[in-house]
């Protein structure tokens, strides 16, 4: 080998088992090597060259697949590719090249000649990694066949109660009892002429008849619910926890043709998979005392725990645990104005950032504001300084811990009437300076949480018209955004953390999700589009002016890729009992995972300077 | 004019080696050229680069050589040759920053002679590949008079021409920086490699004649043939090929 070859050899020398081999034996190796070339779709072996190869590659990815064209895994940079050069002839295989990709080829028999005096080290590896594919093949199917029995496979159809009884709406509360009794049900939809008229429940009996010294030869119309939340009978069970979650409710009608089908309940859920959130923000609703609350927040990592095993994704996870931090905040501003009377004027309490978002994961920081009526007094500024104190010291105890950067409604400052707000957001924009921006990162992402929704839409209206036309302030954003990049290095590595805290592995979050989510709102302010979740952000944008929609299909990939890896990263942790975080060491990841979690680095890498070509031209 | 370009490099070829004396570069011409309806996977190439004390083969001297050799589109590594040349005077400064050959190093390597003989002996049969391949094939040339009295038929494949003609159906990506050796590997996201070793340089230009060739409209399997008429078309009939002795594929 020529000594120039040096930068090749000693690339070889760092792969197993070439790195158990000395210097000179891996020099002749080198001079074995034919360096290839496969195109995107190409397949190995290449045209004209010798069909028995180990092949290491040097720039790209290859994707190997058994004869059943099953995904046997990737290789990337550095990756060898044995599949080639074994007698193995029970399975066949096939590589394909997944972007254009350099590969250093050796001739198996010229290979074996050259490592005769080290068999125990080159040849039984070649004969080891078969071994080691077919397992990681098993495991990738029986993870499938896990995620196969879960609540996000599984349709309301398969655990709904069908047929369901109808009673009409003039008959008489009694008379309804009377069905329930006899047919053991909990549940009845009540009809009129014009087709589904409510439903009823023995707890609304309970509650609106009995409880209320309401006569029960009354009709039922006058303590059924109306205004009914249906779900149609292609959802899917998860979906309908969802929204049971989100709107503490326990019985949802299953609709088919505009026809009731059948009645999802949260005992059929809950029957299906165990404990969940739905049963979490009931017992929320109904907490008497802080201390209950702090109970059940400390069931919420147990929650995002159980999300994991049954196969949810980072989306609905960010979902059902935000789910339980609003219920915990409604709760607790309930118990406050308990506490203090009613409000003297309307209000909004927001939530900011990643609970606006909807994005959250177990035990953040809390990020919140009031935005208050226009005509509130100087005197009623003190209530709603108690009732700031109250709520934000109730979410403190319940693990939620004081917004470093003091954004809570505790904070004066936000803690204004809409108008002042609007100003905020006016002065924001016209005139960006560094601590503006660091807010916007926040308060671009609002959500009213309780109270008069208005107020903050009509701030939220304002503030997307402006934002459309305030390139400058999209520009400083987008410098801004460009701070934190995705921990890729020129040749297709990571990038890891050597702070002494967290050595050797990968911020998720900060290098991961958030270019992403600044990404996102950096589309949705340019566009002016009112979702403030990522998703849906990158959704509707998608295909206009800012965004492609390849650009967005790919950075929807990504976030799902990125925060899969985080909550199954934190599953762990919370499995081991440990704190959960964003750090984790690519060696925890498949070969296959690292390929892909590189695909996703890119693909923010790449938006990332477009977005800054747009803005800088 | 002499219409190169229809000629049957072989023809002219066999007529040079009637009238060279024997020796290395007599030996090289008795050696077949690929016909013209070879695939270009199929034709052996050899990618060759100086590294030269300046751009003037009057002038200036060869200071390394280095070169590798490509078979049905693989580079093969145990081919590699490199040298340092010992023929020019004293370096100049500069040659010494650029390059990392110091007066020491060349008055270690072999002489002229020696490496042209190397070269030639490892050119037959071949194509040469270089990227802005003017260079070597003018050193190449000079070299060839002042050793043996005479100037061979060289086939040439130059990575910078193919470059050049594949961007100008992106109108507005040509450019001089965008077809240099080191910005069309970092597009195409070939490895990196430390510039200005002749071999690595070689090796480079290889690399980048791989993906390139992939880009191709018939991708490998285009014939020489079908190649050389593009080439006629792509280049204005109006421009002269450099050299009476150049047959060029690009």
């Amino acid at each position: 080998m020529e000594i120039e070859l040096k930068e090749i050899r000693d690339f070889v020398a760092l792969i197993p088992p070439f790195d158990q081999l000395p210097t000179g034996v891996v020099s002749d190796i080198v001079s074995k090597i034919s360096v290839q070339y496969l195109r995107d779709g190409g397949s190995l072996p290449i045209d004209g060259q010798e069909t028995e190869q180990l092949y290491i590659v040097r720039k790209g990815i290859l994707a190997l697949r058994s004869s059943d064209n099953q995904l046997m895994g990737k290789l990337g940079e550095g990756d060898i590719c044995t599949f080639f050069c074994t007698n193995n002839a029970q399975i066949e295989y096939s590589a394909e090249a997944e972007e254009d990709s350099l590969l250093y080829g050796i001739p198996c028999l010229e290979l074996t000649d050259v490592v005769k005096d080290y068999p125990g080290i080159v040849i039984s590896f070649i004969q080891n990694s078969a071994a080691e594919r077919l397992k990681t093949a098993v495991d990738s199917m029986q993870e499938n066949a896990h995620a196969a029995s879960s609540l996000m496979y599984t349709s309301v159809v398969d655990i709904m109660a069908s047929p369901v009884m109808t009673i009409t709406e003039d008959t008489s509360i009694s008379g309804a009892a009377r069905v329930m009794t006899d047919k053991a049900v909990s549940c009845l939809v009540i009809e009129n002429a014009d087709g589904v008229a409510g439903m009823l429940t023995i707890k609304d009996i309970a509650k609106r008849c009995v409880a209320a010294q309401i006569p029960t030869d009354n009709p039922v119309s006058d303590i059924m619910t109306r205004d009914l939340i249906t779900i149609s009978s292609e959802t899917f069970a998860y979906d309908a926890l969802m929204i049971m979650t989100r709107e503490s409710i326990r019985h949802l009608p299953v609709l088919e043709n505009g026809e009731i089908k059948g009645i999802v309940t949260s005992g059929d859920l809950i029957r299906q998979e165990g404990r969940n959130s739905a049963y979490l923000t009931a017992a929320i609703k109904k907490a008497k005392s802080i201390d209950t609350l702090v109970s059940s927040s400390e069931a919420v990592p147990q929650l995002q725990l159980q999300l994991v095993n049954m196969g949810a994704t980072a989306d609905h996870v960010g979902k059902g645990v935000t789910a339980i931090t609003s219920a915990i905040s409604r709760r607790l501003i309930d118990m406050a104005m308990d506490k203090l009377g009613p409000a003297p004027v309307p209000f909004a309490w927001v939530a900011a950032g990643s609970q606006a978002r909807r994005e959250q994961t177990s035990h953040t920081d809390q990020d919140n504001g009031l935005i208050l009526h226009n005509d509130v007094q100087e005197s009623d500024m003190p209530y709603f300084a108690e009732l700031a104190k109250f709520v934000c010291d109730g979410l403190a105890e319940c693990g939620y811990i004081y917004c470093p950067g003091n954004v809570m409604a505790i904070n004066p400052q936000w803690c204004q009437p809409q108008r002042v707000w609007a100003r905020y957001f006016d002065d924001w924009m016209s005139s960006p300076k560094p601590e503006s921006l660091m807010f916007s990162s926040i308060f671009f992402d609002l959500r009213s949480i309780y109270g008069d929704a208005a107020l903050l839409d009509d701030i939220r209206r304002d503030m997307l018209e402006t934002s459309q036309k305030s390139t400058l302030f999209l520009a400083h954003l987008t410098n801004n955004a460009l701070k934190l990049k995705p921990p890729l290095g020129i040749i297709r590595d990571f990038v890891l953390i050597h702070d002494g805290k967290h050595d050797d592995t990968l911020d998720l979050k900060h290098n991961g999700l958030a270019p992403i989510v600044d990404l996102a709102r950096i589309y949705a302010l340019a566009e002016g589009v009112t979702p403030v979740n990522t998703i849906e952000r990158l959704k509707q944008v998608s295909g206009s002016g800012s965004l492609s929609t390849d650009g967005g299909a790919n950075l929807l990939d990504a976030f799902e890729f990125i925060g899969s890896l985080r909550i199954r990263h934190q599953a762990q942790q919370i499995r081991n009992g440990a704190k959960t975080d964003n750090y984790m060491s690519p060696k925890s990841l498949s070969r296959l995972e690292r390929e892909h979690l590189k695909d996703a680095f890119k693909v923010i890498q790449s938006m990332q300077s477009s977005l800054e070509r747009k803005f800088r031209a | 004019m002499i219409d190169f370009f229809s000629k049957n490099p072989n023809t002219r070829r066999k007529k040079l080696l009637r009238t060279t004396p024997p020796g290395p570069l007599r030996d090289f011409l008795a050696e077949p050229f690929p016909e013209k309806d070879t695939s270009l996977a199929d034709a052996p190439i050899l990618a060759l680069d100086f590294e030269t004390t300046g751009l003037d083969p009057k002038q200036d001297h060869i200071l390394s050589i280095g070169f590798v050799k490509i078979d049905r589109m693989g580079i093969q590594l145990g081919s590699a040759r490199h040298a340092i040349v010992q023929s020019a005077p004293d370096l100049k400064p500069d040659n010494v920053v650029l390059h990392q050959i110091t007066d020491n190093e060349k008055n270690a390597g072999i002489s002229l002679e020696a490496a042209m003989e190397m070269l030639l002996e490892n050119l037959r049969g071949r194509i040469l590949l270089a990227h802005f391949a003017h260079v070597e094939t003018q050193f190449f040339y000079e070299a060839c008079r002042n050793l043996y009295g005479k100037v061979p038929l060289l086939p040439v494949i130059d990575t910078l021409e193919i470059a050049i003609r594949q961007q100008m159906h992106t109108p507005g990506h040509t450019s001089a920086e965008s077809v240099r050796l080191f910005n069309l590997r970092r597009q195409f996201e070939l490895p990196e490699y430390a510039a200005h070793n002749a071999l690595l340089d070689a090796l480079s230009a290889a690399e980048l004649f791989l993906a390139l060739s992939y880009r191709l409209p018939k991708d490998p399997n285009t014939s020489l043939r079908k190649l050389y008429r593009e080439a006629a078309r792509a280049i204005n009939p109006g421009v002269k090929p450099q050299s009476d002795y150049l047959w060029r594929f690009t």
